[in-house]
């Protein structure tokens, strides 16, 4: 056999392969798809089947439910400007952990990687306890303040690394131009930062979009409840509602996979830059 | 002089409708029963039409938190509710915050004699919200089919008799909901019923079990019970998997009658409403506990109020209180309230007052044993966890991983570890 | 900065950069962990307004409970099986799609895709896979193992949740193996085949050893992720069949929340961080020595 229809059936073989994973991977999306376009007897009697009849009525019910534009627009707000702070905040941080060598500065830098290590658990029951005597609980400013806290470590332990490989001539060289030190940071440092930048936003901005735990604990009024709250609006005390769950389910994924699609280039970039530094 | 009437005119409706704003009071109500969420919702929504100086917002538990946890939170947060659904355990949990209901209109008309376990010091803290019951739920068609009455089912080996008929008939005898809850806290609960016989009772039972100076294989109630537990792990329909039965396969099978029997309460109608093809088709017999027909397990079933409203002092203000009061009020004694209440949640009242009654088979099952006295005491288990480690153990015990001594040693050892 | 100025001056510029990070930082992660270890010293049951210490009495209850030790002993092994398959299987699909096959970003996005929703989410999806629809599918093709709810035995149970847990990481970590992967040197590898090296003795010595850091990396994060696995425990198994598969995180949770255990509870938090930390360090540690320098 030729070299290249070796080469031919390996990667047909390859091919067959991967999409068999591929299906694999994506197999609970398509039967939450599917299931969600039926009855809810029809859920339970006959999960694998074709919809008998394509029904769009739990996707109504359970936009009313949901409150759907509330809690996207709550996620999409929570969301944005946790990410924007994290980022921001940590990128700056992490600057002036690295310019700034110190034992003071490598103290905390260690104290904020071994922070990535605490899990929430151990800190949930005290954090509600002081928040909650000093009133801050019950209000989305309190939890973007809190995932600015959780955030921080992690991004500032990326853009640290990041940072150390950004060469000190092209900021002596804006000194010399007369950038002050708000000027070398903003003018110079961060548009280098573009790819980790990215990394963070989007690591954050999923963690944070699908995140319960917190918000469950900190968001208690109806009004500000986030996506992935209102849909176990669904969970009754011992049954569930299948058809609008679903439904909920996809509701809830739908804009994460829209922007996925969009910035896809983007996110792969991003962890790999981030990753590899 | 047509001016300044008209003056005194607007002068006094600006004055009178600054102090209906003023009066505006905002009040929340934790709800911890998810299934009557959307009720409560258009209950709320009725009694804030009727009372226009109020606002009562319904907050639901979410999924995977424990209504301790909820409430917990909040009162560290300091935005407690001004209403507490909770049941009796979590009422004297938390009995320094709550006001006393003593002088209430509702105290006099309500049946049972609930404040016994509401009342502290001398103070009422718990308004009665939901009558439930439970037991083994038949079906009517299947059990007519095969030639058995349900009325004549008093002892073990009766119902090992009725499994047998209804499975010649063609049809499952019964399946069993294998979740922790039910196992552990409900279908065990009727041992504790019968041994402890009522609250004082059950204290004195508790801390015997604490001591560790209690042998469950000496004690009647939990050998007949777990007796009859043996025959219901043979006929089980759904044997093969027990574990993997959730709450919801068990009304797609004895509604339309695919099995005879299903030990559940009053709750679950609305599923099984769901499935049935006779929705009047149901009833309670007393899950058997010995093969003497005239005990007392033996006639009949566990009846309680599983849920009470407290009203919080400690962070509602007096106004606030004074509105959760009139909500309570209204559930009792307004039309549209008594009919969000029984009609809309399905709940049986407990008061006396309430001609309104739901229509299900199961309530008026309830109602009738209620009305004949023969009704279990309802055990409020003082321990927060019984209900999963207990119900782990059952859990083992259905699918035989565990034997009886097993059984017996693993709740002896879960009551002498807690402090 | 290399500017010579006072210490007024690095106190501002601190200040300005790092302080809001840091401030919030010490605010939401530092005081909190102090403060809870502080309450594991004394009596709190989560809503009473007087504490007093009782000392290690909480660390002795923890030491002796059979349960936080047999749920921290079940994590460790779903942490290894967790670890070592996410990272084979996510290795293996980059691997292959840095072969420049045709069409590689497709498949990229498409094994992405797991990572994009919430734990709980995914918990509850799976659940509903688990229960409800690979019974009908194992009676369609006759296959015992498939007929009856994996969710039903503790054994199967466990499996489950490696399996939707390696579904979930593998994908977001062979994009870093991908990277490092395509950061091999392609003269390397070429100058190898000269030599007459075949694919294997190539993937051996030349490939793994320079993808050490993304290993670190990966490693790292999938040990964190399967510790601190909650949201997925309590939607796919809830803890069952009866607590069989209650992993060390729920444990705490249960302990603190439904047995209202505070003190012992964020005691058992401690120690969850305590080991996972060792288990970090020791890793990155281990790691470390055996990067390769190009």
């Amino acid at each position: 056999m030729s070299v290249s229809i070796r080469r031919a059936t390996g990667s047909v073989a390859k091919y067959a392969v991967l999409i068999l994973v591929l299906a694999a991977y994506l197999l609970p999306f398509v039967l939450v798809l599917l299931n969600s376009l039926k009855t809810d007897p029809e859920v339970v009697a006959s999960p694998l089947a074709w919809p008998s009849v394509l029904r769009f009525d739990n996707y109504v019910s359970a936009f009313e439910k949901m409150r759907f534009m509330s809690a996207i627009g709550n996620s999409f707000l929570i969301t944005l400007l946790s990410v924007c702070l994290i980022s921001l905040l940590s990128a700056m941080c992490a600057y002036f952990l690295v310019r700034n060598k110190s034992r003071f500065s490598t103290a905390l830098y260690l104290v904020m990687v071994a922070a990535m290590i605490i899990p929430f658990q151990a800190i949930m029951i005290p954090l509600l306890k002081v928040y909650g005597a000093i009133g801050m609980l019950n209000s989305p400013w309190s939890l973007i303040f809190m995932y600015i806290g959780f955030g921080a470590p992690f991004a500032v332990f990326l853009f640290h690394g990041f940072i150390k490989g950004i060469s000190l001539e092209l900021e002596e060289a804006a000194t010399i131009d007369g950038c002050g030190r708000y000027g070398v940071f903003f003018k110079v440092v961060l548009p280098l930062l573009q790819p980790v930048v990215m990394t963070v936003v989007i690591l954050d901005a999923l963690w944070i979009w699908n995140d319960y735990l917190l918000p469950s604990l900190v968001l208690m009024a109806k009004q500000h409840r986030t996506l992935p709250l209102s849909t176990f609006y669904f969970f009754s005390t011992y049954t569930v509602n299948y058809g609008r769950l679903l439904a909920s389910l996809i509701m809830t994924v739908i804009p994460v996979i829209v922007l996925y699609l969009f910035s896809q280039r983007f996110i792969i970039k991003g962890i790999t830059a981030g990753a590899i530094k | 002089m047509r001016a300044s009437r008209v003056l005194t005119l607007v002068v006094s409706l600006v004055l009178a409708s600054g102090a209906a704003f003023a009066d505006k009071v905002s009040i929340t109500l934790l709800n911890t029963k998810g299934e009557i969420q959307a009720p409560l919702e258009s209950a709320a929504a009725a009694f804030n039409a009727e009372n226009p100086g109020i606002t009562l917002e319904i907050q639901p538990v979410q999924v995977g938190q424990s209504p301790f946890q909820v409430i917990s939170s909040l009162y560290a947060a300091g935005n407690a509710p001004a209403l507490y659904m909770g049941d009796a355990n979590d009422m004297m949990q938390f009995s320094d915050k709550f006001a006393n209901l003593k002088g209430e209109k509702w105290i006099k008309d309500s049946t049972d004699n609930f404040e016994q376990v509401t009342t502290i010091s001398g103070a009422v803290i718990g308004f009665p919200l939901t009558v439930e019951g439970y037991g083994m739920i038949y079906n009517k068609a299947v059990l007519a089919k095969a030639g058995v009455d349900p009325a004549k089912i008093h002892a073990t080996k009766d119902l090992e008799a009725a499994f047998k008929k209804v499975e010649a008939s063609g049809a499952g005898a019964l399946v069993i909901a294998p979740m922790d809850w039910s196992l552990g806290s409900h279908f065990i609960g009727i041992s504790y019923s019968l041994a402890a016989k009522n609250q004082t009772g059950l204290m004195k039972l508790v801390d015997d079990l604490k001591a560790g100076k209690v042998e469950l294989s000496k004690q009647k109630p939990f050998v007949g019970l777990l007796d009859t537990f043996d025959v219901m792990k043979q006929h089980n329909v759904r044997k093969a998997d027990a574990l993997a039965v959730t709450y919801d396969d068990c009304p797609a099978l004895i509604g339309p009658g695919k099995v005879g029997f299903y030990f559940q309460g009053n709750w679950t109608w609305p599923q099984v409403s769901g499935f049935a093809t006779d929705q009047d088709g149901f009833g309670f017999i007393p899950v058997p506990v010995s093969n003497v027909s005239s005990d007392k397990g033996n006639n009949g079933i566990p009846v309680g109020i599983t849920k009470y409203i407290a009203i919080d002092k400690t962070q509602n203000s007096a106004a606030q209180q004074a509105a959760a009061k009139k909500f309570l009020e209204w559930l009792v004694y307004s039309k549209s309230g008594q009919s969000a209440l029984v009609n809309d949640c399905n709940i049986i009242p407990a008061f006396k007052n309430i001609t309104l009654q739901p229509k299900d088979p199961l309530a008026k099952s309830i109602r009738q044993y209620m009305s004949k006295d023969a009704t279990l005491f309802w055990v409020n288990m003082p321990a927060p966890d019984h209900w999963s480690k207990v119900g782990a153990s059952m859990q083992k015990y259905l699918v035989d991983k565990i034997d009886r001594a097993g059984l017996y040693k693993e709740i002896q050892d879960y009551w002498k570890a807690l402090k | 900065m290399q500017y010579r100025h006072g210490a007024g001056r690095k106190i501002g510029t601190f200040m300005m950069f790092a302080g809001p990070a840091t401030l919030v930082f010490a605010v939401v992660m530092v005081l909190p962990f102090l403060y809870g270890i502080l309450l594991t010293f004394t009596d709190w049951d989560g809503k009473a307004v007087q504490l007093s210490f009782v000392g290690l009495a909480n660390y002795a209850t923890v030491f002796g409970d059979a349960a936080f030790w047999s749920s921290m002993l079940l994590t460790l092994r779903f942490a290894a099986f967790t670890v070592v398959l996410t990272n084979v299987v996510a290795f293996l699909l980059a691997f292959a799609l840095s072969s420049g096959l045709k069409g590689s970003s497709f498949f990229r996005a498409g094994f992405f895709t797991p990572n994009l929703i919430g734990g709980i989410v995914l918990g509850f999806v799976w659940q509903f896979v688990f229960s409800r629809v690979l019974p009908v599918l194992g009676k369609l093709i006759g296959s015992g193992a498939l007929s009856t709810s994996w969710l039903g035995d503790p054994g199967r149970a466990f499996w489950a949740m490696v399996i939707v847990t390696v579904w979930q990481y593998s994908g977001y970590m062979m994009v870093i193996y991908i990277a490092g992967l395509t950061s091999v040197p392609p003269e390397l590898l070429e100058a190898a085949s000269i030599e007459g090296a075949g694919g294997w003795a190539k993937l051996r010595r030349i490939i793994l050893p320079l993808l050490v850091p993304s290993i670190i990396i990966c490693v790292f994060l999938t040990i964190q992720r399967s510790f601190m696995v909650y949201d997925l425990n309590l939607a796919l198994t809830g803890g069952g069949p009866y607590k069989s598969t209650v992993l060390v995180s729920m444990n705490v949770y249960q302990t603190a929340f439904l047995s209202q255990q505070y003190g012992p509870g964020q005691a058992q938090a401690f120690f969850l961080f305590l080991i996972v930390a060792a288990v970090s360090i020791a890793q990155v540690y281990f790691g470390k020595k055996r990067e390769v320098e190009l």
